[in-house]
């Protein structure tokens, strides 16, 4: 198809092409079905305040939304979905909505409403994408909408506030992610050997829940371990995207994820270790006893992958 | 607990008797569902509402829980999340299909103990389609429909009450349901698309049926008994056209899925006038 695609997104951070959920499923359906996409990151545009993203722009026609962008192109004949069975399609539309209803509330809940998060990592991020004046006002319009869209759709009554819903998303959500924990399995896609649409969707979904560096988020431990559902964003990511650059050499990533796993551990150990020691001396028995100044806790918090 | 027995109902609109689901050599699971609140019968309820009320009748039906039905008009404040229907069983209430299911787990009923794990992924991946598609569906078609709102369902929602509080709840319940519609990302569609919505839906869930009598194999599950609610409900109402219930019943297997379903757990209750309260319209036969 000679004709040029062009699809406007969120930019990219940590190793991903695009940090915008909706974004990164239409990038990983081109990528699945080859479509040749450029893409035009709306990042520091005022487009970041007045455009719906993400929008692909073919021949002076404009689509929104990730549904309606992956029907444009499989009438553009690229189609992923070719080989799968009436069912097997099927089930993508029922997988699909899972991860809308269950999923999506508590992502939005974790990127956009828990402060800490919120303050440290999203804003900070969106607002240095955006031009000026606009870092003021694109994240805070985000969040509110992200936190009327969870108080419209999960709480009981227009009054409750937040923290009532909070525990019911999460469960929901980690309920979610045990269901396709189960039924990814050992496989490396969802349906046999070659990616389909769903398999866009949930690594739309996961991907960045998966890579962020959240200071605090239940939601990500609780994905920590799911090992099959990390080897699968791992996975698309080094096949898929592994020009891209950022994104970490396949052999690399094991090492760093060993070495993250023996740092957690070392950590833990020290932690454990230091809070012995605080309990010993404080502890009557025992004169304060001033010492050599402690060495410091492990510090070989290393290399973490980005 | 001990067992209660319930209590003749004073506004039912239908005659009471008193279900009594006593089994003595199993007193720890009794579960007598003395009540079951809609709201009020043939003049008020709505299409979503009803829908979502025959899907939890099904289902206790399914698990051979004697229930019965009683219609009042300020059901959705007595529940309590705000949503119809809702059980109430001795001195607890439980509302909406999830939470019941829960509910009659704890006590010992359950219809999907025999599927694995990807099989319950499957069921509940289907249900929240269900949700996500058709009951918003409903919604939309009801209240963001201008026709429909206008002419069926503000003055069916409002009927039981005087002016000027019929056009304040009515308006009220509108401005809530758009606002969600908002919120979910629907307000931006038109009637042509929420009807091709309806149809991909219907197309996934009767290519999962297949040639099968229920969706898992030979037994219903509750996903049964929310797409019979959902399916049941667009075929037998009236609404201002009739694009909606022709989606549906241009699937064979669905229409022959609601007809088995009804035949087997609506035909053979007692109360042969109760079983017809839910429907709006002639039934399927």
């Amino acid at each position: 198809m000679a004709t040029s695609m062009e699809l406007r997104c969120w930019g990219g951070d940590w190793g991903l092409p695009s940090i915008h959920t909706e974004s990164l499923v239409v990038l990983a359906y081109a990528k699945f079905s080859g479509a040749k996409l450029t893409v035009a990151p709306i990042d520091w545009t005022w487009r970041t305040l007045t455009g719906t993203v993400p929008e692909l722009v073919c021949q002076g026609s404009t689509v929104t939304e990730p549904a309606q962008i992956l029907n444009y192109l499989r009438k553009l004949r690229f189609n992923a979905d070719y080989e799968l069975s009436a069912r097997q399609g099927a089930d993508t539309m029922a997988y699909i909505a899972l991860l809308e209803e269950k999923l999506r509330p508590a992502l939005l809940h974790t990127f956009w409403v828990d402060t800490e998060n919120y303050s440290s990592l999203t804003r900070p991020w969106f607002a240095s994408r955006s031009p000026f004046p606009l870092n003021f006002l694109v994240p805070g319009h985000h969040a509110n909408t992200a936190l009327s869209r969870i108080l419209l759709t999960k709480s009981d009554s227009p009054l409750h506030t937040i923290t009532e819903v909070e525990g019911k998303i999460y469960s929901e959500a980690k309920e979610c992610l045990n269901l396709l924990s189960h039924r990814l399995g050992t496989a490396y896609y969802f349906f046999g050997n070659t990616p389909c649409s769903l398999d866009a969707f949930v690594f739309g979904f996961l991907a960045p829940l998966h890579k962020a560096s959240l200071p605090s988020s239940p939601l990500q431990n609780h994905l920590r371990q799911l090992e099959n559902l990390q080897r699968f964003c791992d996975h698309i990511l080094n096949a898929h995207f592994s020009s891209h650059p950022g994104s970490p050499q396949p052999v690399q990533e094991t090492v760093d994820a060993n070495l993250q796993k023996l740092t957690q551990l070392v950590n833990k150990e020290s932690n454990l270790i230091e809070k012995m020691d605080d309990n010993l001396r404080s502890s009557p028995q025992h004169k304060p006893f001033r010492a050599d100044p402690r060495p410091s806790p492990s510090n070989s918090t290393g290399s973490t992958p980005a | 607990m001990t067992l209660m027995l319930s209590v003749p109902l004073t506004l039912s609109n239908f005659s009471c008797y008193s279900p009594v689901c006593i089994d003595s050599s199993h007193f720890i699971m009794s579960l007598a569902a003395e009540a079951f609140v809609s709201q009020i019968a043939e003049d008020q309820i709505l299409l979503s509402d009803c829908a979502s009320s025959l899907a939890v009748q099904a289902y206790l039906r399914m698990c051979n829980l004697p229930v019965q039905v009683s219609y009042r008009p300020n059901a959705e404040y007595m529940s309590p999340s705000g949503k119809v229907p809702f059980v109430h069983v001795g001195n607890q209430v439980v509302s909406e299909l999830g939470p019941i299911v829960q509910f009659t787990k704890a006590k010992g009923h359950s219809l999907s103990d025999g599927l694995d794990d990807v099989q319950r992924a499957e069921m509940k991946a289907y249900m929240e389609l269900v949700n996500n598609m058709l009951l918003t569906a409903e919604l939309y078609i009801q209240w963001c429909d201008d026709n429909t709102a206008a002419e069926i369902s503000r003055p069916r929602y409002s009927s039981p009450y005087s002016w000027p509080l019929n056009h304040i709840l009515a308006y009220q319940k509108q401005w809530e349901v758009r606002r969600k519609m908002t919120a979910v990302g629907w307000a931006g569609k038109n009637l042509e698309q929420v009807y091709e919505d309806v149809s991909q839906c219907c197309q996934a869930l009767s290519q999962r049926l297949g040639t099968q009598p229920y969706f898992f194999n030979k037994q219903p599950t509750e996903l049964d008994a929310l797409v019979f609610g959902h399916l049941f409900t667009i075929l037998t109402t009236r609404l201002t056209s009739d694009e909606l219930s022709e989606k549906v019943k241009s699937y064979s297997n669905l229409l022959a899925f609601c007809r088995r379903i009804e035949q087997s757990y609506f035909e053979d209750s007692q109360a042969g006038s109760s079983s017809r309260g839910y429907s709006k319209g002639p039934s399927l036969f």
